[in-house]
């Protein structure tokens, strides 16, 4: 805090880093803006915000280029006002300039192809928001995230033991559907040809896309793995502009393919995943890579031109869209590779417009799904991407990013689209031609039994105080054969569970009357309720620190809102069998 | 001809442009201060894209409207700017011609050309200076400079639509206008916006680079 005369500490230092990480690139888009206004229809929160200038590219770059005029270029030393060069003097403006440079902007770099000058403007928008969180300035989502990845190892917090059952698990399921007991997915296994790394909202949300991926490996006959560490190709930095970030995550990844002596690491499908790990990393990390790196979408298409994989695009039949990332697309030039995959493994492929370089943001992009605060804006500037995905008639939209899949989700779902998202490697392992194996007649008559549901006998309380979200949470959970039980606050969640002692509790974070976290602290510390699983559903993970800064045992799963009824399910029932197989490993040990 | 008038037109010109050649090349010696940045990983995109295609692709983007979709949309915006930067470069050729090369206005086809070429920019001046302050988006960003600027252009441009012919018959005061104001271009553009051509090759590389390396450039469309 400062007054008018005084710089303060952090607005020192932004200037101070400002002189550091500013590059010849940089200075010149800094330089060259004529404020022709050209960029300003580019942007998708323009076109979502008529009439706000402030939304306009070239409006938001000026909050920077001011700084560097004032401090940087002479011209606006001397004359400041003339050229509206300004510095920022107060924590309050850095809050403004955060408010911008994350609230205002995805990063996407539409207008930098828009712009005649060739002003990367998206390029020193990261460079302001590495400023701004140098100094601790971000949004709540940006500094968790952040500090689970340089803290555990991966964004999403996954711990190794979760990850690895999960692996497991999938490999299990693949086992059953392939009625092969060497379909595997190998674990840190040495001189492999592909090391094959995800997005931890793959074992979060999405197990469903690793196992796909490991049938396609399979079927490809691949002498793959994957790593027990080091396997999280995101990275956050590429958001935050935090560069050490960046290249400390990245790194990590590079040297545990070292020492599997993996000849490639292969990138599952994720934008900024495959950007930061293929194209940003090794500047970040000043690191020469050894090896070979490609996004899956190569891979999966190899297996099919080579023969090693047979597909069947009639099992793809429902009409499909494809949406273009902008960190393959505008920032690593993968355009061409997913359309012809979909081609072959699909039979009504149609195209989105504008698309390719051209493309809109899913509105996801730039870390956007982890600022809640701008949850707002973000919707509202979905409307340009709804209008698209409606005018292509498909039913499915198929996207190679994982942040795509939620922003895009969350798009689709408040415009009431009624389409599906989807991703290549589920489309692919849906048309996986599977020979089948040779029957051995067997004489037995073998009972059939149903298969039931996969929640079935199972009691679950939701707590949420949204009646929307509250209903469909418990839809799906009976739909699957769960008893669920209903709670609008925190006192009638924690009364339930003492009474009705479920199995699950899905907890939402922000609820009326006592406080979540100290509703969730007394079920943990009541020793009745020892067997409880509890999985925290919220759509602010800022409030995250409610619930994990208490000393008590941390919750078995954690989902962000807006979930999918797959991804729900999924996780219960994880969670469950997972509790169902350590109090099963529990009684084998016990004398 | 007037003292004045030949002092305008050679002594005056002469210093002016020493200096902004002086200027300029401080800032490209101060650009050039900055680390430049690098690019470790290996290329992404098709085989066949390259930095070198890249940079080509990104400095021919000017003469390529359909290439960008603001460009494409608002193909009447690129008119104007083809017309204004026409317009500039004619001007600015006339301030040698008129001094060193004058039989050349005695052809009245050229100084037709001229004048039409030269009109046309002040006319898009115009429209330009209507339109920064017309949109509210164009008030929002803009400067001081930026406002200036465009009126300093179209007033030059005024003054050598009537510079054209070379004729003192009338007086001198427009030729005086035009050269006082070709000077005073020329020591002001160094510290305005419109020195951004003297960015623009630059700005232009890097991104032509960055993106040809990525396979971005050039710009493919379906």
């Amino acid at each position: 805090m400062s007054n008018a005369n005084t710089r303060s500490l952090k607005a020192e230092k932004v200037l101070e880093r400002m002189g550091q990480k500013l590059n010849r690139q940089m200075a010149g888009s800094l330089l060259a803006c004529v404020h022709c206004g050209l960029c300003t229809e580019s942007c998708h929160y323009v076109l979502a915000n008529p009439g706000d200038p402030t939304y306009a590219p070239a409006y938001k770059g000026d909050l920077v280029r001011k700084l560097f005029k004032r401090h940087f270029d002479w011209t606006g030393r001397v004359f400041p006002w003339w050229v509206k060069a300004g510095s920022v003097w107060t924590d309050e403006e850095l809050e403004e300039l955060k408010d911008t440079v994350f609230g205002k902007c995805t990063n996407c770099r539409r207008c930098s192809l828009n712009c005649p000058m060739g002003v990367d403007l998206a390029t020193f928008n990261r460079m302001a928001r590495g400023l701004l969180v140098s100094v601790g300035v971000m949004p709540e989502g940006v500094a968790v995230v952040s500090k689970d990845q340089w803290e555990i190892g991966n964004q999403m917090g996954v711990l190794k033991e979760e990850y690895l059952d999960t692996l497991e698990w999938m490999a299990e399921e693949m086992q059953d559907e392939l009625d092969d007991p060497e379909a595997d997915i190998p674990i840190d296994q040495f001189d492999c040809d592909v090391v094959y790394s995800i997005n931890p909202r793959e074992v979060k949300y999405d197990p469903r896309t690793i196992a796909d991926a490991a049938k396609i490996f399979h079927m490809a006959g691949e002498k793959w793995t994957m790593a027990s560490e080091g396997w999280d190709m995101t990275n956050f930095g590429l958001f935050s502009g935090d560069d050490d970030l960046g290249g400390s995550v990245a790194q990590r990844l590079y040297e545990k393919v070292v020492e599997l002596r993996g000849k490639q690491l292969v990138i599952s499908e994720c934008g900024h995943g495959y950007r930061s790990t293929r194209c940003e990393g090794p500047n970040w990390a000043k690191y020469d890579v050894p090896f070979v790196m490609e996004s899956s979408i190569f891979t999966m298409l190899r297996y099919i031109k080579e023969g090693r994989i047979k597909v069947d695009k009639s099992r793809n039949s429902r009409p499909v869209t494809y949406h273009d990332s902008c960190n393959m697309g505008r920032s690593c030039g993968l355009f061409e590779e997913p359309r012809e995959l979909l081609q072959l493994v699909c039979s009504d492929f149609r195209e989105m417009y504008p698309n390719r370089a051209e493309n809109y943001c899913c509105t996801g992009g730039g870390g956007a799904m982890s600022m809640s605060e701008y949850t707002g804006r973000r919707l509202k500037s979905g409307v340009i991407k709804a209008n698209q995905l409606k005018e292509t008639g498909a039913e499915i939209v198929v996207t190679s990013c994982h942040n795509c899949v939620d922003g895009l989700t969350d798009v689709i779902r408040h415009y009431e689209l009624g389409i599906e998202v989807s991703q290549l490697v589920n489309l692919v392992a849906n048309a996986l031609v599977i020979e089948p194996k040779v029957a051995i007649p067997v004489e037995e008559v073998v009972e059939v039994v149903a298969e039931a549901l996969p929640l079935a006998g199972r009691t679950l309380l939701v707590a949420d105080d949204e009646p929307d979200q509250l209903e469909y949470l418990a839809t799906v959970f009976e739909d699957n054969g769960a008893t669920v039980l209903r709670a609008t606050n925190g006192d009638e969640a924690l009364a339930m569970a003492c009474s009705e002692k479920p199995d699950l509790l899905t907890l939402d974070l922000e609820m009326p009357g006592r406080n979540v976290g100290e509703v969730y602290e007394i079920l943990r510390k009541d020793p009745e309720l020892e067997s409880l699983k509890v999985c925290v559903i919220t759509g602010r993970p800022e409030l995250r620190k409610l619930i994990y800064d208490r000393s008590v045992r941390k919750p078995e799963g954690y989902m962000d809102k807006p979930v999918t009824e797959e991804a729900l399910v999924s996780t219960v029932r994880r969670i469950l069998e997972l509790a169902h197989d350590e109090s099963a490993a529990g009684d084998e040990s016990t004398p | 001809m007037s003292e004045l008038l030949h002092f305008s037109e050679h002594t005056l010109q002469e210093v002016a442009l020493g200096f902004m050649a002086l200027v300029y090349t401080i800032r490209i010696l101060w650009l050039f201060g900055f680390k430049a940045g690098g690019e470790r990983q290996a290329a992404t995109g098709p085989p066949n894209t390259t930095p070198a295609k890249g940079i080509l692709y990104s400095w021919a983007n000017i003469a390529m409207p359909w290439a960008m979709e603001s460009t494409r949309r608002h193909y009447l915006i690129y008119v104007q700017f083809a017309a204004f930067h026409i317009g500039v470069t004619a001007a600015i050729a006339l301030s040698f011609v008129i001094p060193y090369w004058p039989g050349l206005l005695e052809s009245r086809a050229v100084v037709l050309i001229l004048q039409i070429v030269i009109g046309a920019a002040f006319l898009v001046g115009v429209i330009r200076i209507i339109r920064r302050v017309g949109s509210p988006y164009m008030r929002a960003i803009s400067s001081p400079d930026d406002y200036f600027s465009l009126v300093l252009l179209t007033t030059w441009f005024f003054f050598a639509v009537l510079a054209v012919p070379n004729q003192i018959a009338g007086g001198e005061w427009h030729l005086l206008g035009y050269f006082i104001l070709t000077a005073f271009f020329l020591v002001y553009v160094p510290f305005s916006k419109i020195s951004h051509y003297l960015y623009y090759p630059f700005t232009r590389y890097y991104l032509g680079k960055t993106m040809g390396y990525r396979g971005v450039y050039p710009v493919r469309r379906g």
